[in-house]
């Protein structure tokens, strides 16, 4: 067996040294977006961002547990809807509407997980699927329509700053300036990063934590899980509801971003749920930073090809690949992505990378027992 | 490993779908329907036009003593206010790719595109010229903000022609605040005359409340001693607001609803039970608000109910987003004898073959390779015209070309576009008028000579005088 050149130890300083440089650039970048980056840029971020945190919560049960959803669209759309009905029916600041969404989808993903507990693998997937398209319809359905706005949707559900009213204050602080026109986006890229902490510590937690290595156990072998002691009916309800509600804190967003929500909205969609799961599946599934990765990327070759439909914009390398089409080629690209992928890579770019990682560096674990628990028992022997 | 193999899968899945999306854009014949579509409904507009087969730009009505807008409310009064100079920039939100709406919409920007070249060779504002950037915003309005802020960003004096009502309601408030006039919203909700609430904030297409009452109208002269309908639309936002101004105003022009069924514009599937639910009540009226390829479903289910259903011959109402020869063309013999509306001239019509404004459109097209969507990008190119005339008057104005004189030119603007019917006369009057295109024709059309007559004179109560 080949070795790598080199060795990293799991906590020494080198390895430290690595995780605090990529914290710093990461912490400057995220500060560098909102106060210099021009207000498209800023824009793309929040995008990005909202796919990130959807992506990371579809990983959490997807990835991490192996229940396949399709309908995290649905998810989605109760956060939006809950901001939206609660703003511009009932006059709730948008903020407040967040722990609601947050209890709602939890609700409704732990009801919706009863029918896992029994199904697996495509028969849960079509569930979902369900689930993803008659949430729409639902919201659709007449006999709600004073509720959710029928088919029309609702309007005015974000802020609505006014001349006379510019700001958001935080107990009496103003950090945002004038929230008004293009200005808002920093504030929208800042809730926007608020929820992808919230969702990435939250997974985070759950993964490297004792329910962390029950979900994989459930997710490689159901039966062994079972015989070891792992509450099959009560983890899976428990990561399905988290995993909703996470994915309802970007519908909420959404819901204030533009201002208004609408059943047909793509991400409420059964498209959203597609487009949630690819950018989990390029970016790297069962891991912490895949949707991370995969978000930033779909966003990236949409963007950069946008104009291509342009012919003069395509570079001229590329013009015989891309040129035929009078259309932007980002969806098409990310798609033979995807498909390359599958076969290169099936654990996605971050998996790749790990792959590749491993022939040139190996990373040493810290051994048994040195762990941040056992600490406290070692500190005695050195005094 | 579980793991890769559901990944995989629904990777695939995706992959799929994906593919799909991306390929449909380039699909000619949806693209045609679906733009004729929004051509139609847009051609409320536009006007005058000197015909006489040189340039077409119709002479404009400098600005009156009339609404202004109030730059005081601006985060930046000054930029409102800025002169603009050399090159007039237009910016735009479309979706061109995302599938179903993508093929349907591209030909708009293909129609907008060369109507902004048009200008610029026939110099048709002086010494300035004009261009447009058009974002793709995939019909998704989560996209439409990023795709207007890289605009704002490179210094787009005004937007027109974004496509969809979320889509528009999703940076009206931006706009609004920033004072960057938000003209020609291709969409005809009623949402685009809240004058006092969004003054930046205006509409190209007949309001879907307008053409309800055209049509409540005739159907008032058609049955005297009232009729029975039945309702079929498509289940979103157009179709709601167009059901909804329908079954208020029934019961004034004597029509019971009786039935109302709808179909959902993803739905590929023919509406087989709806139409059989609407058969079963047997009203004298249907009155059909579908989408795209759904008209041709529409129409094709409903030729076989009443073949099977010997003696019900409903007249058939449908709306003009369904009026295009392709579309009904498509539909074939089911498409005989329906009542629809527009109030532009359909340039494939042979009847229209000589008029000199619809030889010129076809002959620009042609001459810039664009005759396979000719037919489709009216709606496009009349939105650009209608900009390009607002952006005249406001050069005419005396306060010069500025972001306020354009809103101003706009709310107080007089307009026929080249490829309107004859008489159709847009308007917009501040508050008082707030939507520019009220005028429709009433049409019925014919299988056999695939093309449409007139029915009764041109409606122009709606517009303000």
């Amino acid at each position: 067996m080949k070795t790598a050149p080199f060795t990293i130890k799991s906590g020494g300083t080198a390895s430290w040294a690595i995780r605090i440089a990529i914290a710093v650039v990461l912490a400057g970048l995220a500060l560098w977006i909102p106060t210099s980056a021009s207000n498209g840029l800023i824009d793309s971020c929040i995008t990005a961002l909202t796919l990130m945190a959807c992506a990371m919560a579809l990983n959490l049960l997807l990835g991490y547990t192996g229940q396949i959803s399709i309908g995290h669209s649905a998810f989605f759309g109760i956060g939006a809807y809950t901001t939206g009905i609660l703003v511009a029916q009932y006059g709730w600041s948008p903020f407040q509407t967040f722990a609601v969404a947050f209890v709602v989808a939890f609700v409704v993903g732990a009801l919706v997980s009863l029918p896992a507990l029994r199904i697996k693998g495509v028969y849960l997937a079509l569930v979902t699927l369900a689930l993803g398209l008659v949430f729409p319809q639902i919201i659709k359905w007449p006999k709600l329509e004073w509720l959710t706005g029928g088919a029309r949707g609702l309007d005015k559900t974000g802020f609505r700053f006014t001349k006379d009213n510019p700001t958001y204050e935080i107990f009496g602080w103003n950090p945002w300036g004038t929230l008004r026109g293009e200005n808002v986006k920093p504030f929208h890229y800042w809730i926007a990063m608020v929820i992808v902490v919230i969702v990435y510590l939250a997974c985070r937690g759950v993964v490297k934590s004792r329910a962390g290595r029950s979900l994989v156990a459930i997710r490689d072998n159901e039966t062994a899980a079972a015989v070891m002691g792992v509450n099959l009916a009560g983890t899976k309800a428990l990561v399905f509801g988290l995993s909703a509600a996470l994915c309802s804190l970007p519908g909420c967003l959404s819901a204030i971003r533009t201002g208004n929500v609408t059943p047909d909205s793509t991400n409420l969609t059964v498209a959203g749920s597609i487009t949630f799961l690819i950018v989990m599946v390029v970016g790297g599934a069962g891991s912490l930073w895949g949707p991370i990765v995969g978000s930033v990327l779909y966003v990236f070759v949409t963007e950069l090809t946008g104009d291509w439909s342009d012919k003069q914009a395509i570079p001229a390398v590329l013009r015989p690949l891309f040129g035929w089409s009078n259309t932007p080629p980002g969806t098409g690209i990310f798609a033979v992505l995807l498909i390359v992928l599958m076969f290169v890579a099936p654990f996605g770019i971050v998996g790749m990378y790990r792959r590749l990682q491993a022939r040139v560096v190996t990373v040493v674990p810290k051994p048994a027992g040195t762990g941040t628990i056992a600490a406290p028992a070692a500190a005695p022997v050195e005094a | 490993m579980k793991r890769g193999a559901s990944a995989r899968l629904l990777a695939a899945l995706a992959a799929g779908s994906l593919l799909v999306a991306a390929c449909s854009g380039d699909d000619e014949s949806t693209d045609g329907t679906t733009a004729e579509t929004t051509a139609e409904t847009s051609g409320g507009e536009t006007t005058v036009a000197d015909t006489g087969g040189e340039t077409t730009v119709a002479e404009t009505t400098p600005e009156a003593e009339g609404w202004a807008v109030d730059t005081e409310a601006c985060i930046d009064p000054d930029a409102a206010n800025a002169p603009i100079e050399g090159e007039v920039k237009i910016g735009s939100a479309m979706p061109l790719t995302g599938g179903v709406a993508a093929a349907a919409f591209a030909p708009v920007k293909g129609g907008f595109e060369a109507y902004i070249k048009y200008a610029n060779e026939n110099g048709l504002l002086g010494d300035m010229t004009v261009s447009a950037t058009i974002e793709d915003d995939q019909y998704n309005k989560d996209l439409t903000p990023g795709a207007v802020s890289k605009q704002i960003d490179a210094g787009v004096h005004l937007f027109s022609g974004i496509i969809g009502s979320p889509n528009n309601a999703a940076v009206r408030d931006t706009l609004n605040e920033e004072c960057i006039p938000q003209l020609n919203a291709l969409t005809g909700s009623p949402a685009w005359g809240e004058v006092e609430d969004y003054p930046w904030t205006t509409g190209i297409l007949v309001p879907y409340t307008v053409e309800s009452k055209v049509y409540a109208a005739q159907l008032a002269e058609l049955y005297p001693e009232g009729a029975t309908v039945a309702l079929f639309y498509v289940n979103n936002e157009f179709g709601q607001v167009y059901a909804d101004a329908f079954k208020e105003l029934a019961a004034d022009y004597n029509l019971e609803i009786v039935d109302e069924q709808t179909i959902e514009a993803t739905d590929a599937a023919p509406p087989t039970s709806q139409i059989t639910s609407i058969a079963s009540k047997a009203p004298d009226v249907v009155m059909a608000v579908p989408l795209g390829a759904g008209c041709i479903g529409f129409l094709t289910e409903l030729a076989a109910a009443k073949a099977q259903n010997a003696g019900w011959a409903p007249a058939t109402f449908i709306t003009n987003t369904c009026a295009s020869s392709l579309i009904l063309g498509a539909a074939g013999a089911a498409a005989d004898g329906l009542y629809t509306s527009g109030n532009l001239k359909d340039v494939t019509a042979p009847a229209n073959a000589e008029d000199p404004a619809v030889k010129e459109y076809l002959a620009y097209m042609e001459s810039q390779g664009l005759s396979d969507i000719a037919a489709t990008a009216a709606a496009g190119w009349t939105t650009a015209e209608v900009t390009v005339a607002i952006i005249k008057q406001a050069m005419e104005s005396p306060e010069g070309l500025t972001r306020a004189s354009i809103i101003n030119a706009a709310r107080n603007f007089e307009y026929t576009p080249m490829l309107a019917r004859e008489g159709v006369v847009d308007r917009m009057n501040g508050a008082e008028d707030p939507f520019l295109a009220e005028t429709l024709q009433v049409l019925q059309y014919d299988f056999e000579t695939a093309t449409f007559t007139d029915v009764g004179e041109l409606i122009t109560e709606f517009e303000t005088s």
